[in-house]
């Protein structure tokens, strides 16, 4: 039957306005509502934020320079000068120079600099540096193009800076577009030019003025070659990748994937909250939902206004969400990019940067979600029995199959996060993610089995309470009541368990990590000064170091980079020498020796043999005995490897060798040199050792003095990077939990008012107010006493695969299990303490009803 | 105005079928008013829902001021209801969370029949001009639901279907109830067809209808009585 227009709007508008009254009526669930979806949206786009900014810094970062890009160097193991660019321009090879530095500015603050031939390089963008040379010289002559080269090349020239950059300058110097800022040498810097292209951090000058900064005379640091150069080179040069050869995005990966881990977490935490106000709310509105279907308005239109009625509220409830996952990013930003950084070496600004997608994506990340938790309420709409009134509690038998139900359901969800444990992952699917999967299956499946174990341990313990004594009545009716609530709060109880059992799993997994890490971190600081001189000064300074009284043991370090060949393939891999001298061996920690014996790797290792470390053991399954074959430069260095190492922190593969063997084979630089100082050295003279390192050696020429670092100091930095990188976590995981609280508290408001009518009964009979606010408080704090319970075994269980599964995934290193049961009487304490405080309100209100309102109440009963 | 013609409904149980409507015939003309009457189960709540159009009958006919009920599809009988029809329950079904102003008018502005004058006069007649504002669970049970027969009539319906209107009230509230609903059907010059268990509520009505085993068994004519309300509505 077709509706005239207006009279159909006058049906919809009067039958909208009538199901959104029952919000003004019932303001506690509109809140809950909100507050769910506020708090899912604002930690979900917060981590989502961060994982943005960090991306668009890495992206700017390889725009500037792929880590993809391969460099030239010579055969003989000199430093690169123009000559060499000018020989391999001559021999027709598109190569561009490069000098990389750092610079000290007035205030102290020290900048990267990277200096660039734009003519040879591109002739063009600087956001396309990295891009392909050969097509960067096609356009190098174009006017357009040339125009921006010709800016950077002509006097005054430019300082091309990220705008992040820039910001953090204007705070600390001051500085604005054009401004010419000035070194702490008192040199200028070219006119500040703003460009959105380059990463963080980095200063991007015309490599004429980068070398007069750098005081880099004809010396440069890299030719870059164009990946369509021809595969011969002039004879004395040859290939080689860059640092690592995997990006900062690829690096950080694991990291994000363990923050966005965290962000989903808190988002199905708050829409937990979110679907246990929507079953509230249809609950309540049943009634009213069968009266307008009575009064003619089609089960459709009913369905159809309640999908606009969960636009409206996603809407109200994610913008300010996305607003506070802002400010949330804001704030937690800078620690994360402070870690990165320590971490990877991946820089990322301190403020955020974010592509519309995000925008878009947290917006939909947090309306599908509601829809998800709305999906039940308009299935039931649909399926409302319009002549069925009045029966919105369960019975107990519904209750019974409900809970069969979700049992077997949580079964298979467990057997399935077992099976991915057992099962090897299939090829090409990322470890990590099939351990994320794990966790989450084994969340969902303890959230699922939660109810029916309270619900059990409820029944038990009505059977085992025995009336008569007045004490015993009142206990077994508060259990009869607690379980009537049950199917109101069981999805706070959830939110709480996965709440508590997180913050159990990362709290004994980021312990365990602190204290193993510290644990290494004295181990391997073994020299109590470390100094690092210009590579000119070494030999002067080890040879005056060797000669001082003050100085019991000399630890020579070097580095350097190589591949490491199987049949797999080559894959870049650090090179460490080290000196491997009693003072050190003594103390350094092995995880795996030929045949346990830890003197006989040592002694290995001064023979030849190589040590690896655990990430690159992991990587690649290598093993004391194996064999591993590194490039260098005379052709393939074979060895064996004599033992694994552990080095927390580092994301890298390692292989570490003598500094005898790291000269000899791999021509490695000049490195640090560690002091291990004389026992009962005084005070005043560690001071005069240490006026003596800081100053320029008398016989190491013009060389600058170099630089020095005390193991306190290298001890503070580690702590430090360590408590950055934990800092997100740990505030995600206690979010989390504040959710939890929430999610509860604001159950127990909604239903407040029906609690007041099953206690307005007990109080007509005779329990004082006083009693009755005993009854409900104790009725919460046990039920949250028991989901806490609840939560150790799974929070243990969490921490075990965090440590054997997901941190193995993320960061390559395996840690011993630590156990904290300190940290298990606080978890039970907090639920206790989150049960009490989301009660106190409405135990509150209960206890200040006058009885006028009880005796309504128990009229209404 | 209804008609419906061999009516049968039956309920599966766990026994088998129980058949509670077994070819019931029964006729309504315009503004005129009926008192169905029987035994707790005996299918009068049926026979009401079926004619609301809320449940369909097993076969037979219902035809509704010209348009056949009994095969009309879920939309079709929803805007019927809407706008030919007027509901009263016994238990009110009030919305707990509309004023009384916006309960009063809410069938009519879902019909989209508001009319303001008749509103008024509604909220005067039925007593409740000085509580508007105010919300369901502040009235007492006969003002409740004097509110559910105003917003049944609010939207001027072709055919007024009560279910024990009176059954929730005291006797004192039941007569002035029935007594209300009775002047209002006449002004408004709507059918009523009236389920109930109380024969001097039945009496009240110019035509009484007895269900017994799935059948209407007797019918007879009483005097018209809405113009001069019985002593004992109950």
């Amino acid at each position: 039957m077709p509706w005239p227009n207006a009279s159909s709007l006058a049906m919809v508008r009067t039958a909208l306005v009538t199901l959104l009254s029952h919000y003004r009526r019932h303001p506690g669930q509109l809140a809950m509502l909100l507050v769910g979806l506020w708090v899912a949206s604002a930690l979900w786009s917060g981590v989502q934020a961060i994982n943005a900014s960090a991306r668009d810094s890495y992206a700017r970062a390889e725009a500037l320079l792929s880590p993809n890009i391969e460099r030239l160097e010579r055969r003989d193991g000199e430093p690169l000068a123009y000559a060499d660019f000018a020989t391999l321009r001559r021999e027709g090879l598109p190569v561009a120079p490069l000098i990389e530095g750092e610079i000290a500015l007035r205030d102290g603050e020290r900048l990267p600099v990277l200096g660039i031939d734009p003519l040879s390089m591109s002739a063009g963008r600087l956001g396309s540096v990295s891009g392909n040379l050969s097509k960067s010289a096609a356009t190098a002559s174009k006017t357009d193009d040339g125009d921006n080269s010709l800016n950077l090349l002509q006097p005054p020239g430019q300082t091309r800076l990220a705008p992040e950059t820039l910001a953090s300058l204007e705070t600390s110097l001051d500085a604005s577009p054009g401004a010419r800022l000035r070194t702490a040498s008192g040199a200028r810097l070219p006119p500040l030019v703003v460009d959105a292209a380059l990463p963080p951090g980095t200063l991007v000058l015309d490599i004429a003025r980068a070398a007069e900064l750098l005081e880099r005379g004809t010396r440069i640091d890299g030719l870059l070659l164009s990946p369509g150069a021809r595969a011969t080179l002039p004879e004395g040069y040859r290939r080689t990748s860059s640092a690592s050869g995997l990006s900062p995005g690829q690096l950080t990966e694991s990291f994000h994937l363990n923050l966005t881990a965290l962000g989903l977490l808190s988002l199905v935490v708050g829409l937990l909250i979110v679907h246990a106000a929507l079953g509230l709310a249809l609950e309540q509105r049943l009634g009213l939902l069968r009266t307008l279907r009575a009064l003619g308005v089609p089960g459709p239109t009913l369905v159809a206004l309640l999908a606009v009625e969960l636009v409206l509220l996603g809407l109200a409830g994610t913008l300010p969400g996305l607003l506070a996952g802002l400010w949330l990013a804001r704030v937690l930003l800078p620690d994360v990019a402070a870690s990165l950084e320590a971490l990877f070496s991946a820089p990322v600004g301190a403020t955020l940067s974010l592509p519309w997608h995000f925008w878009a994506g947290s917006l939909a990340m947090t309306l599908g979600g509601l829809a998800t938790a709305g999906l039940g309420m308009l299935w039931r709409t649909a399926k409302l029995d319009i002549l069925a009134l009045g029966h919105a509690q369960p019975s107990p038998a519904q209750s019974y199959r409900r809970h069969k139900r979700q049992a077997v359901l949580a079964a298979i969800v467990w057997l399935a996060a077992l099976v991915l444990w057992v099962w090897p992952a299939p090829p090409g699917t990322p470890r990590l993610i099939m351990g994320f999967a794990m966790v989450a299956l084994m969340l969902a499946g303890s959230a699922l089995c939660l109810p029916v174990l309270l619900a059990a341990i409820l029944e038990g313990l009505k059977r085992w309470l025995k009336p008569p004594s007045p004490r015993a009545t009142l206990a077994r009716w508060a259990l009869a009541d607690l379980q009537l609530q049950l199917p109101r709060l069981q999805l706070a109880m959830m939110a709480l368990l996965l709440a508590l059992a997180t913050n159990l799993g990362v709290a004994g997994m980021v312990g365990g990590f602190r204290l193993t890490f510290l644990d290494w971190l004295d181990q391997r600081l073994v020299a109590d000064l470390y100094l690092r001189p210009p590579p000119a000064a070494h030999e002067p300074w080890r040879d005056w170091l060797e000669t001082r009284p003050e100085i019991t043991t000399l630890l020579e370090r070097r580095e350097a980079e190589t591949r490491l060949i199987s049949q797999q393939g080559e894959r870049p891999v650090s090179l460490q020498g080290l000196t491997p001298v009693p003072a050190l061996t003594t103390r350094w920690p092995l995880l795996a020796t030929r045949s346990d014996d830890i003197e006989a790797a040592w002694q290995a290792l001064r023979d030849g043999e190589a040590l690896i470390n655990e990430q690159l053991s992991i990587a690649t399954g290598l093993s004391p005995g194996d064999t591993l074959t590194l490039a260098s430069p005379d052709g393939p260095f074979t060895t064996q490897v004599a033992a694994v190492y552990p080095d927390y922190g580092n994301p890298r593969g390692e292989v570490t060798l003598t500094v005898e063997r790291l000269i000899t084979r791999f021509a490695a630089p000049p490195g640090s040199l560690g002091l291990v100082l004389a026992p009962g050295l005084s005070a005043s003279d560690k001071a005069a050792l240490r006026q003596t390192l800081t100053s320029p050696l008398p016989t190491a020429g013009e060389a600058p003095a170099p630089t020095l670092i005390d193991q306190q100091t290298l001890h503070r930095q580690a702590r430090q990077i360590f408590e950055r990188t934990f800092a997100v976590t740990q505030a995600l995981t206690a979010l989390t939990l504040g959710v939890a609280a929430l999610s509860l508290f604001t159950s127990l408001l909604a239903q407040a008012r029906e609690r007041r009518t099953r206690l307005a009964p007990l109080w007509a009979l005779g329990l004082t107010r006083t009693t009755l606010l005993g009854v409900t408080l104790a009725q919460l704090g046990g039920l949250a006493l028991a989901t806490a319970l609840l939560a150790l075994p799974l929070g243990l269980t969490l921490n075990g695969v965090l440590i054997a599964e997901i941190n193995v995934a993320a960061f390559g290193w395996r840690l011993p299990l630590h156990v904290f049961p300190a940290s298990w009487a606080e978890a039970l304490g907090l639920a206790l303490l989150v049960a009490l405080l989301a009660a106190a309100l409405p135990a509150w209100r209960l206890w200040r009803a006058p009885p006028r309102q009880l005796l309504e109440e128990f009229n209404a009963a | 105005m209804l008609e419906m013609r061999d009516i049968h409904k039956a309920y599966a149980t766990p026994q088998g079928d129980l058949s509670v409507l077994d070819g019931v015939d029964l006729t309504l003309a315009a503004g005129a008013s009926l008192a169905l009457m029987g035994e707790s189960g005996s299918g009068k709540s049926t026979l009401l829902h079926l004619a609301a159009g809320l449940d369909t009958p097993d076969s037979g006919e219902i035809i509704l001021n010209g348009q056949r009920l009994s095969t009309a599809s879920e939309p079709e009988r929803a805007a019927l209801r809407r706008t030919q029809l007027g509901l009263v329950f016994q238990q009110f079904h009030l919305v707990p969370s509309l004023s009384v102003d916006d309960n009063l008018s809410l069938q009519a502005r879902l019909a989209g029949r508001d009319a303001p004058d008749w509103h008024r006069q509604l909220l005067t007649r039925l007593g409740l001009a000085e509580m508007a504002d105010r919300y369901p669970e502040q009235l007492s049970g006969g003002q409740q639901q004097r509110l559910a027969i105003g917003r049944a009539l609010a939207g001027r319906p072709a055919l007024l279907l009560a279910d024990e209107p009176t059954g929730n009230l005291d006797e004192t509230s039941a007569e002035a109830v029935l007594t209300l609903l009775l002047e209002l059907v006449r002004d408004s010059g709507c059918a009523l067809l009236m389920v109930t268990h109380s024969a001097r509520v039945a009496s009240r009505l110019e035509r009484r209808l007895s269900l017994s085993h799935g059948r209407l068994l007797d019918e007879d004519t009483a005097p018209d009585t809405l113009a001069a309300p019985g002593k004992d509505a109950r």
